[in-house]
């Protein structure tokens, strides 16, 4: 186990360590890192963990697919549903949720349908998304993109599809979000939280090989760095091995 | 009893090209069609193909809250006009033709999510004339989501959401198997939207890998995932939903969808002679599904397909 650990292992790491034992919680859209940290937390400490919300319950899938929807993928889980359960779950909410998109703003917003100009004249048009519940009738979510420069981090978003903090408590509760929404954002360079007052991003600590003041190079806003910055916890022993071999058989977090 | 005669029940067994014209003289009348399936998996490409081969044009297209090479593709050939899905993409990639055409102001892509699209197809199931939706806060969509209304629940006073009855004129379903009276039984693992759109459209038309006995059906009725009273024709497509997955009998085929979006991105940076032919060849050129498998392959590249569905 001796090999470099990859940004998107450390990804992973972070996450499955913020998943408790008997949460409900789903992938989202970009589900290679996520799916890594739920199946790497039920192997470790949350066995009764269960994956659901996404129309499936507790995959077991060979290796890690870039999608979660692709029967290979999905060949071996325990229970299939639909849209109309779909429906239900977004009412209801799950423990946790994982985003990322276009643009990631200071609050924690994510754009995912365009960058520049107006949304019927883009100057770049985005994917959009699906679920925009999750994010609030959820008890928390994650913003894990896996890159990080100052092109999609923001200040400001062109257009918020996935609420996050909006800009700050008064906007929040005045929407209607009375949940925690965004708690953690993990990047290939850093893990990033949330001023409890002013719910602003701020750099929490940095992945070994970077430093405080790349990060800041990186993003495209101020992130409240004062003094030192710890370094992010790495990979145990333990956490790695179990990762390498029963979750990432084929190293696509690595490659 | 004597000389009587039992009526023949009608079998619903349509030709490719039959359904296709069906669909195109339905959607004339109001073009909304919605496509079954989800992203790669279960979409009904072939009925898409041979639509677009009939010359569809203007249409509003729905599907389930995710889509991606279809979509693209029926926007490469200028048949559409407005796009009512919450998320388009390749999920690996962008889709090249889709950001052209709203970049470009040729096709109006409505910001909308999962629930109002859900909602509205509940809403026309169960022919009801709004589902109310409560779990839509802080989003930029609902500035601009034109299937949506704010109102005041009639039991806590607090404001939600509604959205009317979302009726295609004209579904396009993909599944694995049917008996020729249109009973459908899709044997991947998740059925998507497939069963609501059936019941929310005035038309439903479904490709099947495969006609089966109707014994097959009456031994396992609780396994039909669509009766056949929601479908109006069903056809036999080998590898209908290509490239596009049908689990368990073939995977999706990721290296053509990522070809196509080559010639895709090539057409957005002003070189579209290899989108044109990509169409000629695969659209608009097979006059049958046969004349299709061998341009993209033949028997043998579809074998691989199979093969890579049936590993574990």
């Amino acid at each position: 186990m001796s090999a470099a650990i990859s940004p998107l292992e450390q990804m992973v790491v972070v996450l499955a360590r913020d998943l408790a034992d008997g949460e409900l919680g789903a992938a989202g859209a970009a589900a290679l890192v996520p799916m890594a940290a739920i199946a790497l937390a039920r192997e470790l400490h949350a066995p009764n963990l269960t994956v659901g919300g996404e129309m499936f319950f507790n995959p077991e899938p060979g290796r890690l697919y870039p999608s979660m929807l692709d029967d290979r993928a999905l060949g071996r889980c325990e229970a299939a549903e639909t849209f109309i359960e779909l429906f239900g779950h977004s009412h209801h909410g799950l423990d946790f949720f994982f985003h990322s998109g276009l643009q990631h703003d200071a609050f924690g917003n994510i754009n995912l349908h365009h960058v520049g100009g107006t949304l019927h004249a883009p100057r770049m048009r985005g994917p959009g998304a699906a679920n925009l519940s999750y994010c609030h009738t959820s008890t928390r979510f994650y913003i894990c993109p896996t890159v990080h420069t100052a092109r999609n981090f923001v200040e400001k978003a062109d257009f918020i599809t996935i609420p996050g903090h909006l800009s700050g408590p008064e906007a929040k509760r005045a929407a209607g979000l009375t949940k925690e929404g965004p708690r953690f954002v993990v990047t290939p360079r850093a893990v990033m939280d949330f001023d409890p007052e002013t719910l602003r991003m701020r750099l929490k600590s940095v992945h070994a090989g970077n430093t405080a003041k790349e990060v800041q190079r990186h993003t495209g806003f101020d992130l409240g760095i004062s003094g030192d910055v710890p370094q992010t916890p790495p990979p145990t022993e333990e956490e790695l091995t179990v990762l390498r071999a029963r979750i990432d058989k084929t190293g696509t977090l690595r490659a | 009893m004597q000389g009587h005669t039992k009526p023949t029940r009608r079998s619903k067994v349509t030709a490719l090209h039959d359904a296709a014209r069906l669909a195109r003289s339905a959607l004339l009348e109001r073009p909304e069609l919605c496509l079954g399936g989800l992203f790669k998996q279960g979409r009904p490409v072939a009925l898409v193909r041979a639509l677009l081969a009939a010359g569809a044009k203007d249409l509003h297209v729905y599907s389930s809250p995710g889509a991606g090479y279809d979509v693209d593709l029926m926007i490469a050939a200028e048949a559409v006009e407005q796009v009512f899905i919450p998320g388009v993409t390749l999920e690996n990639r962008l889709c090249p033709n889709f950001r052209s055409a709203v970049e470009s102001g040729q096709v109006t892509a409505h910001a909308l999510d999962a629930l109002t699209v859900v909602g509205g197809l509940m809403a026309s199931a169960h022919g009801v004339p709004f589902q109310p939706i409560d779990a839509l806060r802080g989003s930029d969509v609902l500035k601009h989501n034109p299937l949506l209304r704010e109102i005041d629940c009639p039991f806590s006073g607090r404001r939600i959401h509604a959205v009317g009855p979302i009726r295609p004129r004209v579904t396009f379903l993909h599944a694995q198997e049917a008996d020729r009276w249109g009973n459908l039984r899709h044997l991947s693992t998740m059925v998507y939207a497939d069963q609501l759109m059936a019941r929310a459209s005035d038309m439903v038309i479904a490709s099947v890998d495969r006609i089966v006995p109707d014994e097959v059906i009456l031994d396992d009725p609780s396994r039909v995932s669509v009766p056949s009273h929601y479908v109006d024709a069903v056809v036999a497509v080998p590898y209908g939903a290509h490239p596009t997955a049908s689990f368990p009998h073939y995977a999706m085929d990721e290296d053509h969808i990522d070809a196509y979006a080559d010639l895709g991105d090539a057409a957005r940076a002003g070189d579209r002679a290899g989108l044109d032919a990509y169409i000629a060849r695969h659209v608009t050129g097979p006059t049958t599904q046969e004349d299709y498998i061998n341009a993209v392959g033949g028997a043998d590249y579809f074998a691989r397909l199979e093969a890579e569905a049936r590993q574990e």
